[in-house]
């Protein structure tokens, strides 16, 4: 193939790369009325809805979180909530929570296992909840350490923060079906 | 009129005071979170009026400890919205959880939340409301996509997973091991016998300690005993009776060996039978994909299970209760004390031995776990070289491999000191024996031969306790197993065939798609609202970013999957009304990545016409442009490829597969991406053969490089699953739309890789 020079060769990587890192500081979200997250960019950038999409939702969830419009288009990433001041950091973590929506299980009432179900009923950050999962090895996923994923029959999802320090019938339980 | 779900007392009371009766409900639906995304009782309900929403908060016990609001029990939150502010409603699925927006009066608003549990439920709920809000009537026929929750019909138990529609209460106890029985009484004969053989052989092996214990010592060495010195005779004796048992072993183990092999042989043919029965969606859930390459392990632990387990299981049970009985009858003191420990041994290996298997499941994931890193290294050892990462690999390595040592540390340590703990425990009935029945000999309570006889016992009884131990576990782990093959040979295809199909031997290719929306899963529409004709005979280029829903398209035309609403007319008959033999024959493909099947290069072109002769072969693979690398290979069309076989390049590949759709001679051809990845010369080639091959049929193709589209008669550009644009080439550039933006941006991107080449 014969050999062209474009100019555009001569423009660095990252400019095709294109990712816009959102300054805290021109950022403004608000919680709407209607309940979702509205963001303004500087004077000029209105958005009356906006979505956040976590990077890494399972090694880190708090950094590289994509802002994008109601059309699911990239506005810009967020490399870090800690570079946000205490009240948007706490907006944008409820707004997270809510889309991620991973109870973190504080207390285990009981687990019953029966036909290769497992029938929990536990106390979360969220809330009283039982629910159903199904034995098999990527239901209850290890994610480093002792914290353990659970996630039940219909795909929602579970937290336990540390699961040698639950209940030790309990804790038994989880480590074999683990 | 069923609306969804039942309205709680709480509920209905909470509405009457804000003026909405029941009677006035159209739709009612129940969320599981609150808006704050908590778990709460949010009621949405619609009237033909108003969509109105009542959340109400679960007490909460005990305090949270991140800083969350805690509310009042029973607080509940009311909220209106009049149907003619909502502009529309929609549920959307969040990564890990759902939400119903709307837009209400311009600005968008969360109705409710949800979690995935309900996903479906208000995917449902927004279509209604669309109806609603246009006017229409709501009747039963919208109601039939709901799925209350379902319960077992046998037993009444709410089916633990709602997709999946198995109770594994029933499924695990009788009906299970019956069905995997069912495929027995073919054998019934031979089943018969083995059974007839394992009672057989208990018996032998009950009467076994009996004849070298009491006839032995009380009657043949006794000199007072009735055979007294008949020394040759009771040899003989012990010896037959060794000789009959290892017989009866013998025809039991063969005939066991034939007829479980042939059950789960049966089983497995059955399998693979409903797999090719089976649509196309039942393979893309998620859990059904491990559940595929778990098959033949599931049978082979069936067949482990009848092999081994069953017969070993009622073998022993038929031993041991002959032999409490014999130890009752010759003297029920001293079998009331061997007996006694038994509940303490039961206790103790009940204890024990699942501890062991956990840590023998966890050797076994340790070790597939290291194997499945020695394999990627290995077969990825280009990659591994191409960067340096062998040190790395290493360490991988080292790590894992550590993880095994640990586990087998543990497991060695473990066994090492309970295994000589059971048996000293086990051993306590042989003392117990020795103990009070000698000093009942010494007393001539008892003779010397009984003592013989129990100690014999005593050897038997607490052997086949461990195993019973096990047993509980080995029954429920194979009843998974058969559960997950009975989870395949039940299922019911989605793509069913129509009642009665309309046969259309030939099919002229004029295809109609009218308000076209399908969704691979719920709430995540991957094509909306699709209205399109294509003439018979028409080439139609398709065109759009990757994930736009261009195969997507292809495939519901071609009803590998069935689409939920609007219709696909194929010369003006729905496609679902057709008979699917009519039109798979009828419809060819040259897909991407070309499949080739383990076999000759001659079969893989006769796939869908193995009749076709060798002429016949070989003008497709002319066509194709594929003769002359194939009359270079020295084995010609004769040439086995496939896994195991030669090795084609991408370009040969998909010539072959343009010879395949020669030969087939499909009236609707779907080409997709059929000229990725290959060099300038080869597409020239693959490019000509598709020219060829396009010829008089509808053609509907798929590619990302727009030029090779330019024999398209119509061009569709698809955008996130509507299509924004329709018509030729020249007519789309004018327009300065999509379509010219994806064609100046390709053009761009030629130029810099024409530079980076």
């Amino acid at each position: 193939m014969d050999r062209i020079t474009h100019p555009a060769t001569r423009r660095s990587l990252d400019e095709y790369a294109q990712i816009r890192y959102l300054d805290p500081s021109e950022c403004c979200f608000k919680k709407t009325e209607g309940g979702f997250l509205s963001l303004s960019i500087g004077e000029k950038e209105q958005y009356e809805r906006v979505d956040l999409v976590r990077a890494f939702p399972l090694s880190d969830s708090d950094s590289y979180i994509s802002v994008r419009d109601s059309e699911g288009n990239e506005i810009g990433m967020l490399e870090s909530l800690s570079r946000f001041s205490d009240s948007t950091r706490r907006l944008l973590e409820e707004e997270l929570g809510r889309r991620y929506f991973t109870p973190v299980i504080e207390k285990i009432r009981s687990i019953e296992e029966e036909f290769g179900y497992s029938y929990w009923d536990v106390d979360t950050s969220a809330g009283q909840r039982r629910f159903t999962v199904r034995r098999g090895h990527n239901n209850l996923v290890q994610l480093g350490g002792r914290r353990v994923l659970v996630i039940d029959v219909d795909g929602n999802r579970f937290e336990i923060e540390d699961y040698t320090s639950i209940d030790s019938r309990y804790s038994r339980l989880i480590e074999s079906l683990l | 009129m069923d609306r969804l779900e039942p309205l709680s007392d709480e509920a209905r009371a909470a509405f009457a005071r804000h003026g909405i009766w029941p009677a006035a409900m159209l739709v009612v639906a129940k969320a599981d979170l609150s808006t704050d995304g908590e778990f709460a009782d949010t009621w949405v309900v619609l009237t033909d009026q108003d969509l109105a929403v009542l959340e109400i908060s679960r007490e909460r016990i005990g305090q949270s400890d991140r800083g969350r609001q805690l509310r009042e029990p029973g607080t509940s939150r009311f909220v209106s919205y009049s149907i003619s502010d909502v502009e529309r409603l929609t549920a959307e699925s969040l990564p890990l959880s759902g939400i119903l927006s709307a837009v209400v009066n311009g600005s968008p608003v969360v109705i409710c939340r949800f979690t995935n549990t309900q996903a479906r439920k208000f995917g449902i709920f927004a279509k209604l409301f669309g109806k609603v809000k246009e006017g229409k009537e709501l009747t039963e026929e919208d109601f039939k996509d709901e799925r209350s929750p379902a319960h077992c019909p046998k037993c009444g138990l709410l089916y633990p997973d709602q997709e999946r529609r198995v109770c594994p209460r029933c499924l695990d106890k009788r009906s299970l091991f019956l069905k995997v029985l069912s495929f027995a009484p073919k054998y019934k004969v031979q089943i018969g016998l083995v059974l007839l053989c394992m009672v057989a052989g208990s018996a032998l092996n009950i009467t076994s300690p009996y004849i070298r214990g009491s006839l032995l010592f009380d009657q043949v060495l006794a000199p007072e005993g009735k055979y007294a010195g008949r020394i040759l005779e009771i040899v003989v004796l012990i010896g037959a009776v060794q000789l009959l048992a290892l017989l009866i072993g013998i025809i039991q183990g063969r005939m066991n060996a034939v007829v479980s092999a042939r059950i789960v042989f049966d089983l497995k043919s059955e399998v693979f039978e409903a797999m090719q029965r089976l649509s196309l969606s039942f393979f893309n859930n998620k859990q059904t994909g491990s559940l595929m390459t778990r098959v033949n392990r599931d049978a082979e632990r069936l067949q482990g299970f009848f092999l081994d387990g069953l017969p070993y299981f009622l073998v022993n049970v038929v031993t041991m209760t002959g032999i409490v009985i014999s130890m009752v009858l010759l003297d029920w003191r001293l079998a009331l004390l061997v007996l006694l420990p038994a509940p303490a041994v039961v206790y103790i290996l009940n204890k024990i031995f699942p501890r062991l298997w956990t840590l023998f499941s966890r050797m076994f994931r340790r070790r597939s776990a290291m194997n499945a890193l020695v394999n990627d290294a290995l077969t990825g050892r280009r990659v591994v070289k191409a960067f340096g990462r062998e040190a790395a690999e290493v360490a991988r390595f080292g790590a894992v491999n550590e993880g095994v040592f640990a586990v087998n540390v543990e497991t060695g340590l473990f066994t090492s000191t309970v295994f000589p703990l059971i048996n000293l425990l086990m051993g306590i009935g042989g003392l117990v024996v020795w103990g009070y029945g000698g000093l009942q000999v010494v007393s001539g309570g008892m003779t010397f031969g009984t003592l013989m006889t129990f100690t014999g016992y005593i050897a038997m009884i607490y052997g086949p306790l461990e195993f019973m131990t096990h047993i509980v576990d080995w029954w429920s782990s194979c009843m998974d197993s058969a559960q997950r093959i009975f989870e395949i040979l039940d299922a019911v295809p989605d793509v069913v065939e129509a009642p009665n199909p309309v046969r259309m031997p030939s099919i002229k290719g004029q295809i109609s798609l009218r308000d076209v929306t399908f969704s691979y899963e719920p709430n995540r529409p991957v094509l909306h609202r699709i209205n399109l004709e294509i003439e018979a005979g028409e080439m139609i280029g398709l065109v759009g970013h990757s994930g736009a829903g261009k195969s997507t398209l292809t495939n519901i035309i071609s009803r590998l999957y069935d689409v939920e609403e609007g219709e696909i007319l194929i010369d003006g008959v729905n496609v679902k009304d057709i008979a699917v033999r009519d039109l798979r024959s009828q419809i060819g493909m040259v897909l991407q990545d070309v499949f080739l099947f383990q076999g000759s290069i001659a079969e893989n072109i006769a796939y869908a016409k193995p009749e076709a002769t060798q002429a016949e072969i070989i003008r497709a693979a002319k066509l194709a442009n594929a003769h002359d690398f194939i009359m270079r290979l020295p084995d010609g069309y004769d040439t086995v490829i496939g896994r195991q076989g030669y090795d084609l390049s991408g370009g040969e590949r998909q010539r072959l597969s343009i010879a395949r759709a020669i030969l087939h001679d499909p009236r609707i051809l779907i080409l997709d991406e059929a000229t990725s990845s290959v060099d300038v010369e080869t597409e020239r080639l693959i490019q000509e053969a598709l020219s060829r091959l396009v010829q008089g049929r509808t053609t509907l193709a798929i590619a990302h490089r727009l030029p090779t589209l330019r024999n398209a008669n119509r061009l569709v550009v698809l955008e996130k699953g509507r299509v924004v644009e329709v018509g030729t080439h020249s007519e789309l550039v004018k327009m300065r739309g999509v379509y010219y933006n994806l064609l100046m941006k390709q053009r761009e991107a030629l130029r810099i890789r024409g530079v980076a080449d």
